[in-house]
């Protein structure tokens, strides 16, 4: 499979059309699925994963479902690498070493992971805070998997996943929010405690383990077991627009008390990125995030949202190297994206920029 | 610290107050007792270890050597090598592993009982699609192929019968 057409598009969800999305970068839902006749991941030998990635592609197939099967063991380090940077596949899926696969839907607002710790890792993403829309797309996707695939339940536990922590509904309800006012206001830290509190985890833009890079946080539910998903999903739904207000808040508080320091702030960030001759990946991320806040306050009037969060990810290596076409070490990397922000972001230009 | 006798490590440390002065002493053992010093005797064994296992077992003793000695025979995964590595081998180990299990999931998830969605379907023939399987795998490994031909072969079977 070749994904060089991808690097000139972006996922939907990178397009800052949904509610609040100024704030929520996208609104995701995963569902933990396994085959009742295969033992878990870990317990499956060579040919059982084959067949399992097999009786998937026949479920899609037999669904006349609109997705793509990709041989994850088939493509080069740099396309599965590529993968994650679009939020496509995990990283372990990336680095594992078996027989999987992962499913793409039009425009990335699905995927399916096959044979990553469960057999099926079904994923939804939409722009913006939209949770129950992206229910009602991953439930109805779900049903239409089922009605070839038999999976694993039990009426007293639900669906059985490879790991307890995932068991019942094997839901994660997650929102990305970018919140860079409450990371300078310094108050972010209560955020997360308030919702460890509310048994909600905190992760970083790319998942569990990673740092938040871009102030880019993403909040999900731990518990899978004793609550359904309307529920779950009812929880988040509820604490998320508390957090936006906390974020808008913050945002005003800069404007209001520093305003001069926040305009020189965003300014300097946006002419660094225009013009920088090389720039590290987490260099970028912490300007972008400065720009990105300074377009939805007005102090930036020339460039769009979906640009912004676009160059998110592809000033990230892998996609930096797709676009180059070639391999690129640590310090051409930063040459190339620096060359590649110029280009994106020279005067005039970006407004009327529609891939995104 | 050396022993002011000799020069060897000293492990005698001994202080003393004489008419209100304080008076140290460092010996190594052999040369406190040729000076006349009664060393006390080395702490007795007194089986710290024993005594632990002794409560262990008083406690949840019997659960744990059941727990231990629990097996899946579908995937062979040990009840002890879920606990080390936290994953499951096979959706069966929920059940035969149910007595340590649900008392870990209780922990994780405040609850043991499923509110959500139910799959439609839901053949009761997996269990045994499941445990095929597992003597299908036993067959490769032993390079049983007649066996595992006719274990394939009741699969395809079951295909047809869905």
């Amino acid at each position: 499979m070749n994904f060089d057409e991808l690097t000139r598009t972006s996922g939907e969800w990178l397009r800052g059309t949904g509610p609040e999305s100024d704030i929520v970068m996208c609104s995701r839902i995963r569902l933990a699925r396994n085959l009742a006749e295969f033992p878990f991941i870990n317990h499956a030998s060579r040919g059982e994963k084959v067949e399992i990635e097999n009786q998937v592609k026949n479920a899609i197939e037999r669904g006349g479902l609109d997705l793509k099967y990709h041989d994850v063991q088939a493509l080069s380090n740099l396309d599965r690498q590529f993968l994650v940077e679009r939020q496509l596949i995990s990283r372990e899926h990336m680095g594992a070493d078996w027989p999987r696969g992962v499913v793409v839907g039009p425009r990335e607002n699905i995927s399916i992971m096959v044979n990553e710790e469960d057999h099926l890792r079904i994923q939804v993403m939409l722009s913006g805070l939209a949770l129950q829309d992206v229910w009602d797309q991953i439930n109805n996707l779900d049903d239409q998997l089922e009605e070839t695939l038999a999976y694993a339940f039990s009426p007293q536990l639900g669906y059985l996943t490879a790991c307890p922590t995932n068991v019942g509904t094997g839901i994660r309800v997650g929102v990305m929010l970018h919140l860079p006012a409450l990371v300078q206001t310094k108050q972010i830290e209560k955020v997360f405690r308030a919702l460890q509190k509310i048994n909600l985890a905190v992760r970083g833009l790319y998942g569990e383990g990673t740092q938040a890079s871009g102030d880019f946080y993403q909040i999900s539910n731990q518990q899978t077991l004793g609550k359904s998903e309307p529920e779950l999903i009812r929880t988040l739904s509820d604490v998320v627009p508390q957090i936006i207000s906390y974020e808008r808040l913050a945002r005003q508080e800069l404007v209001k008390e520093r305003r001069e320091k926040l305009h020189d702030q965003v300014s300097r960030a946006y002419g660094v990125l225009k013009t920088a001759q090389q720039i590290s990946s987490e260099e970028t991320m912490h300007l972008l995030s400065s720009v990105r806040m300074g377009i939805n306050l007005g102090l930036i009037d020339d460039l769009a949202i979906p640009t912004v969060n676009e160059l998110f990810i592809h000033t990230q290596p892998a996609h930096l190297q797709k676009i180059q076409g070639g391999e690129l070490q640590v310090e051409e990397r930063s040459v190339a994206r620096a060359s590649y922000l110029r280009r994106r972001l020279s005067n005039g230009k970006h407004l009327d920029d529609e891939s995104a | 610290m050396i022993c002011q006798r000799c020069s060897n490590e000293a492990s005698v440390h001994l202080t003393e107050t004489v008419h209100g002065r304080r008076r140290e002493q460092h010996l190594c053992a052999a040369c406190a007792r040729e000076g006349g010093l009664t060393l006390p005797p080395s702490p007795p064994n007194i089986g710290l270890d024993q005594v632990v296992e002794g409560l262990i077992l008083a406690h949840v003793g019997e659960l744990v050597g059941e727990l231990a000695a629990l097996r899946c025979p579908d995937c062979g995964l040990g009840f002890m090598h879920f606990r080390a590595e936290g994953r499951l081998g096979c959706p069966h180990d929920y059940q035969v592993f149910r007595k340590g299990l649900l008392p870990l999931i209780a922990q994780v998830q405040g609850t043991t009982r499923h509110v959500g969605k139910v799959p439609r379907q839901h053949p009761q023939s997996n269990l045994n699609r499941l445990q095929i399987r597992s003597r299908l795998r036993t067959a490769i490994t032993d390079e049983d192929y007649e066996l595992a031909a006719r274990l394939r072969d009741e699969l395809r079977q079951k295909d047809r019968d869905v």
